[in-house]
């Protein structure tokens, strides 16, 4: 009875091209709107995930190998499949609706969600997170 | 995990329980409405069937757990969970969302 798609909370997305690809929710909306009248939520997740970084590698690779690629997406409740994890990066004032409507702003959007992933990988937090979902 | 062995008192009194919520209480029957009590936080009670594939059981206790809401593993098939509800179709999941005049979740809690 305790609601648990809320916000930072990691999800892994079932359907779609980003199927098995790990997200946060940034925004629900439980009731939907006009012009989509089921629930669904706005999710940040990754699109390409950092590849291994080892000790041997030079500062140039190291970089190199942590970037990741962010995606933005409006997805329905029955295609997520929430987790016990949570992901707290601020990204609320980052990502809005307003986000989708046009494609140079989705890419602005990302570059900002990019930007701050990355910085929460090379803390080395939520190391599930931003690790590939085998299957 | 010890099994404990279910006398056949309780499961009477499970199936009487059954009844009364189906006759005065609010349920939903079926996987994709027990999901989706689960994640509107409406669902109080959730039962499921012992032959009941074993994904969609994990995928049902892990909802479960999250929303934290207890789940009861009911000691029959889909045939039998169904007869139980009253219907004529088989029943593998359902979420109870008002028990009405039953008291199916305080005698299964206090089971635990």
């Amino acid at each position: 009875m305790v609601k648990f798609l809320k916000p930072n909370k990691a999800v892994v997305l079932l359907h779609g091209r980003f199927a098995g690809h790990k997200a946060t929710i940034v925004k629900n909306y439980d009731d939907g709107t006009r012009e989509r009248p089921y629930g669904h939520c706005l999710v940040a997740g990754v699109a390409k995930y950092p590849s291994k970084v080892i000790r041997k590698d030079s500062a140039k690779k190291q970089a190199k190998k942590s970037r990741v690629k962010a995606f933005i997406k409006l997805v329905n409740y029955t295609h997520i499949m929430p987790t016990r994890y949570t992901l707290d990066v601020d990204l609320k004032d980052v990502v809005s609706p307003d986000a989708l409507v046009s494609r140079d702003k989705k890419v602005t959007a990302c570059k900002e969600v990019k930007a701050k992933f990355e910085e929460r990988f090379k803390t080395g937090k939520n190391r599930w997170f931003f690790s590939k979902l085998r299957f | 995990m010890v099994a404990t062995k279910k006398t056949k008192k309780t499961h009477e009194s499970i199936n009487n329980r059954l009844a009364l919520v189906m006759k005065s209480g609010k349920y939903t029957l079926g996987y994709k409405t027990v999901l989706k009590t689960l994640r509107n936080s409406k669902g109080k009670l959730i039962l499921i069937s012992n032959n009941c594939p074993p994904l969609r059981k994990s995928e049902i206790e892990y909802y479960a757990m999250l929303a934290k809401v207890m789940v009861h593993h009911y000691s029959g098939n889909n045939v039998d969970l169904g007869t139980a509800c009253g219907k004529f179709h088989r029943v593998s999941c359902l979420s109870i969302i008002d028990p009405g005049d039953s008291d199916i979740i305080k005698a299964l809690a206090g089971d635990n």
